[in-house]
């Protein structure tokens, strides 16, 4: 049974190139979710860009569980209508079980993650 | 082994299909017609184990199936209580460059000619089990399998290899029993389905002893079952042949239902899939479509009224709209046209399902809209909430007792979950700029700390969505939106954004900021206990912590009462609740449900836009033009604004009272015999002893009338809002 939990995490929004140019810390996964936005989990207690208007917050928004693959890929193979990125890792988003989501796809396991209120309907539509 | 048909046990072989089990008993399963047995015509349709419009021809017999023969008037009956129908059908994706319809010689050397120049190819073969019900945009085939659905996505190509099917007779008594095409007539042989006398028309029937008859097909005879074929021979002279069986063989057309139906998709025919048809004499009497009993005479009759073109002709005839979407009629019909206008037209278009399915299968991968929960959705479900889906979210509509929860807010405090509201920073060099176009309001004199309720209008000057804005800064500002309207107002946001090309972030904080509203004349007694004690002026917003929570939080009133409403990280709302409710225990605490919290706001008059507001709500319609500064250079909606000013007031949305009880919403008002509008927004106000309305009243001769009547009874135009006429309570 597939059980999500909150991701705590830091939301930053800021121009695409402060962006492209900002340096992370080896120990976070960083999501691009889109040009100018970003999703760091684990949070980061200082996340800094150069846009002085960036939008920097504290963000548990989301919900994820990490998947083996071995489970991963039955379970997209039914909810998932868009082709899986082939290259390791990768990042996608899009519906999954008619939900909005978003994949990091590692070697061995797959992180799913979907906004936090639609967890219920998520794991039900996943068993 | 034995199947069930119409009640009746009847024997069939290994290896037997339904029909073939079927035609050995002497059944025919739909009473009559060419029987083709390649899947191509409507004739051995029947309910097989509950499941309508299966094909007998493909379904193999197994022991205990329930075939249940169509009636031959009419549609068989719906499947109400059928479980096979209700069955959740699984739908697995698989992804590739090129989709094979098909593994025949054709289909194989098409899948090995893309896989040569290193395609991924899928090859899907109905005698594999994999049987194609539809071809759709994407695009995307659909396939039945034993174990499923297999929803395939080709990237590039889909090729159709399905090989040709025979051309059916069009003659009088062509829907009797014991017609078959030529294939058909060999492989019944073949399986030692007794024939009888078989005359072969056309050609004949590989494996099985046949009399010849040569000439024109001109009419089948018999009673229920074929008893002889007339033919007109070269002589011209008609000759009638005794029979049990015809075997007509008219030559082969396309089997391109498959293609028909991906019109405008990358898809093409390879083999006979892609062969020219063989076309049939034209037809001059008899069914030409049995899916939709249409007739020779029936071609002729929409050819007399000027229809000419083979869509126009399917669409006036219906001919072409049955379970074989053409299949059958096509070859008949162009062939007719062909006749009659000199032009072969091309065949018209195919729509899904080739292959009838179930409920089940249409719905297998399918998911309808999820609908949020808040952090809070177990806590309403433990208090014992009544659910519902309200404003796109699922949200308590009340806890059992809707009177106590309207007291818990008049007179002490109740706390209520408005998590749902739509919340979005917006900042940037631009971003007061962005606001000061978008909003009717003076943005640049929002202080810092201070907010002000906003309409948001579009080009047309009609109310879209309605909220506040929150100075943080020059450059920065909070933005809340109706829970219903959140989505699109960001879209709106963003769009305007993007389309004046201005320098500014957004962030949508919508489902990661629970909010709880604390209201009552208790609230700010509540949130002393809580551990905030700082004074806050009405429509000032500041950060702070509450039980241990840190906080946005904002001072402002929906309900009438003095009222905080707390912004948080969503992960943390339980606990703020649940120490909210701790609490206020001896202050009288109870959570309100949308139901109370609705009534609440109708005293006071607030709108709910999407409720009491239409899709042609302007801000003088709503008697909100406080809320518009056409003084201002420019907003969206502006220029409407003023143009609509000029015309005449014809409605408006006003406040109605009337003794109880509430009438429903939706309501019609009259002005004595004349309509005069309707109720938006009904309640039975608990405070004020009499039920209170907003709703939309015309005006007459340039003037709202006073006295209307509502449900036969007596009701009166007040002014708003009903309850705390002077505000007092809200700004304690």
């Amino acid at each position: 049974m597939l059980a999500l939990n909150r991701i705590h995490a830091t939301r930053i929004v800021a121009t695409p190139s402060a962006l492209d140019s900002a340096q992370w810390p080896d120990d976070r996964l960083v999501f691009r979710i889109a040009a100018d936005e970003a999703l760091i989990t684990p949070p980061m207690a200082n996340a800094v860009v150069s846009d002085p208007y960036a939008i920097v917050v504290a963000d548990s928004g989301f919900a994820g569980a990490w998947l083996p693959m071995e489970e991963a890929l039955p379970l997209l193979e039914h909810a998932c209508e868009w082709e899986l990125p082939r290259e390791r890792p990768a990042f996608a988003q899009g519906s999954v079980a008619g939900i909005p989501a978003k994949l990091w796809i590692e070697k061995d396991r797959v992180l799913l993650i979907v906004p936090a209120p639609f967890v219920a309907d998520f794991e039900e539509r996943m068993a | 082994m034995r199947l069930i048909v119409d009640g009746q046990p009847i024997e069939f072989d290994a290896g037997d299909s339904a029909l073939i089990a079927m035609l050995r008993a002497g059944i025919h399963p739909t009473g009559g017609g060419c029987l083709c047995l390649g899947g191509d015509c409507p004739h051995c349709l029947a309910t097989v184990d509950g499941v309508s419009y299966t094909r007998t021809c493909e379904t193999p017999a197994r022991p205990g199936m329930i075939v249940e023969r169509h009636p031959r008037e009419g549609y068989p009956p719906l499947p109400l209580n059928n479980p096979a129908a209700a069955e959740e059908v699984k739908a697995r994706n698989v992804h590739c460059d090129v989709a094979v319809i098909g593994a025949g010689d054709s289909g194989k050397a098409a899948a090995e000619e893309a896989e040569r120049s290193g395609k991924r190819v899928i090859t899907l073969d109905a005698k594999r089990g994999q049987e194609v019900v539809g071809v759709y945009p994407g695009p995307l085939v659909v396939a039945r399998t034993p174990d499923g659905m297999l929803h395939v996505h080709p990237r590039e190509e889909i090729i159709i290899a399905t090989g040709a099917a025979e051309i059916q007779p069009v003659a009088p008594g062509n829907d009797l029993a014991g017609i078959v095409t030529a294939r058909a007539a060999s492989q019944l042989a073949a399986v030692g389905v007794p024939l009888g006398r078989v005359v072969a028309v056309g050609a004949r029937p590989e494996n099985a002893e046949a009399t010849v008859a040569d000439g024109q097909l001109i009419r089948f005879e018999g009673n229920g079952k074929v008893e002889a074929v007339i033919v007109r021979g070269a002589d011209g002279n008609e000759k009638r042949i005794e029979c049990d069986t015809v075997s007509v063989g008219l030559g082969l057309s396309p089997r391109d239902v498959l293609l028909r139906m991906g019109s405008g998709l990358a898809i093409r025919a390879v083999g006979n899939a892609a062969r020219e048809p063989e076309l049939p004499a034209c037809p001059t009497s008899g069914v030409v479509c049995s899916c939709s009993g249409v007739t020779a005479d029936d071609l002729q009759r929409v050819w007399d009224s000027g229809f000419r073109e083979l869509e126009l002709v399917k669409r006036a005839t219906l001919a072409g709209t049955g379970p074989c979407q053409g299949s059958v009629c096509v070859p008949h019909i162009r062939s007719f046209l062909k006749e009659r206008g000199g032009e072969l037209q091309a065949p018209f278009t195919a729509r899904p399902a080739n292959r009838q399915p179930t409920l089940g299968e249409v719905a297998a991968g399918a998911h309808h809209r999820a609908t949020p929960r808040t952090a809070l959705d177990a806590e309403h479900r433990r208090l014992g909430a009544r659910m519902d889906r309200i404003g796109g979210w699922w949200r308590p509509w009340n806890y059992g007792d809707t009177r106590a929860e309207y007291w818990a807010v008049r007179e002490a405090v109740s706390i209520g979950d408005v998590s749902t509201l739509g919340k979005m920073i917006v900042s940037g060099p631009d971003a007061l700029e962005l606001l000061e176009r978008l909003y009717p309001t003076q943005v640049s004199t929002i202080a810092p700390g201070r907010s002000r309720y906003v309409l948001l209008l579009d080009e047309r000057g009609y109310v879209l969505d309605d909220g506040l804005i929150c100075c943080d800064g020059a450059s920065r500002y909070g933005l809340t939106f109706t829970s219903g309207g959140s989505s699109f107002a960001e879209m709106w946001v963003r769009d305007w954004a993007e389309t004046w090309n201005l320098d500014v972030r957004i962030l949508n904080q919508t489902m990661s900021l629970g909010a709880i509203n604390v209201t009552g004349p208790l609230s700010k007694e509540l949130l002393a206990r809580a551990g905030f004690t700082r004074p806050m002026r009405h429509m000032e917003h500041t950060m702070a912590t509450v039980a241990g929570v840190e906080c946005r939080i904002f001072r402002l009133s929906f309900t009438g009462e003095l009222s905080f409403e707390l912004h948080h990280p969503a992960e943390q709302s339980a606990e703020l609740w649940r120490s909210l409710m701790a609490l206020g225990t001896d202050l009288g605490i109870k959570p309100h449900g949308i139901q109370t919290l609705l009534q609440l706001r109708l005293e006071k008059g607030h709108v709910i836009v999407g409720q009491d507001t239409d899709f042609d709500s302007t801000p003088r319609r709503i008697d909100m033009e406080w809320a518009v500064r056409l003084d201002k250079a420019d907003f969206v909606g502006r220029q409407a604004v003023l143009r609509t000013n000029k015309a005449p007031l014809d409605k408006q949305l006003v406040g109605l009272e009337m003794d109880a009880p509430a009438p429903v919403e939706g309501a019609v008002i009259w002005r004595g015999s004349e309509y005069a509008g309707y109720v938006t927004s009904s309640a039975q106000s608990h405070a004020l002893g009499k039920a209170v309305m907003l709703g939309w009243v015309k005006l007459f001769d340039g003037v709202l009338p006073t006295e209307l009547t509502i449900d036969g009874r007596a009701a009166r135009r007040v002014s708003l809002p009903f309850y705390d006429k002077e505000g007092r309570r809200a700004r304690a």
